[in-house]
């Protein structure tokens, strides 16, 4: 008796906190103070995007506070370049990231410095330019 | 040379030569008949869900069995959703960790 009253409650149970736990984000209005903080390069575009990316948005919002300084400018910075890219595109990011993390440390900290060089050299290149466009 | 049998007749036959068995012969038929009459009455409904021994042992007869098939499925679908949550927080935290690297994200995007 009691397990044929109570049986569908134990099945549906799980799929009912399933359900509750990938709920669908509210809008940017309704996000607390603080995810749209960290989530301000998006305040225009966020109600567009899909559910998912949302989710993993919030997800990523959470660390936020626990950034330093630099690292939560660099994290703006990124946002809006990060959340225009395709699922496929970020896949492949994701993938190409992990396996710069297993280079070792040293040949990936020479990576860092090359592509800083560059970026230096790049900045100077467009000043250069904007200097003769000037004259 | 062929004889053909009529049912009634037959029927009749058997009703007639079942008066003439003693009464110990007669239970013992009451019996036998009981017997094959709860035999059925629990394999008639398995028979309907199963083929064979092997589909019967796989169907929760009791409520025990009810019950632990249950909580077997409620296992399984709590332990999908856990590793569900578990595969996107390692995703997140390795969004957060490339948001914020000295690396530029642009080494990594195509």
């Amino acid at each position: 008796m009691f397990t044929r009253k109570f049986l569908p409650a134990f099945l549906f149970l799980p799929l009912l906190i399933g359900s509750l736990a990938s709920a669908a984000p509210d809008s940017w209005q309704s996000l607390s103070a603080a995810q749209r903080e960290a989530l301000a390069p998006l305040a225009q575009q966020w109600d567009s995007l899909p559910e998912i990316q949302q989710q993993r948005l919030l997800k990523t919002a959470k660390q936020y506070p626990h950034l330093s300084h630099v690292e939560k400018q660099r994290f703006q910075e990124r946002l809006t370049v990060w959340s225009e890219l395709t699922p496929e595109q970020r896949e492949a990011a994701r993938e190409k990231y992990q396996a710069f993390k297993k280079v070792p440390a040293d040949k990936r900290e020479e990576v860092k410095q090359m592509i800083k060089q560059e970026q230096k050299q790049k900045a100077q290149r467009t000043d250069n330019t904007d200097t003769d466009t000037a004259n | 040379m062929t004889t053909k049998l009529d049912p009634g007749k037959v029927a009749q036959l058997l009703t007639q030569s079942s008066r003439q068995l003693d009464d110990s012969t007669l239970s013992a038929l009451a019996d036998a008949r009981r017997n094959a009459l709860k035999r059925q009455r629990v394999l008639s409904p398995v028979a309907a869900l199963s083929t064979g021994r092997w589909t019967y042992n796989l169907v929760p007869h009791s409520g025990q069995q009810w019950l632990f098939t249950a909580l077997l499925v409620a296992i399984l679908i709590f332990s999908a959703g856990y590793w569900q949550h578990a595969q996107e927080q390692q995703i997140s935290e390795l969004d957060v960790a490339m948001l914020t690297d000295e690396l530029p994200i642009e080494v990594v995007v195509d």
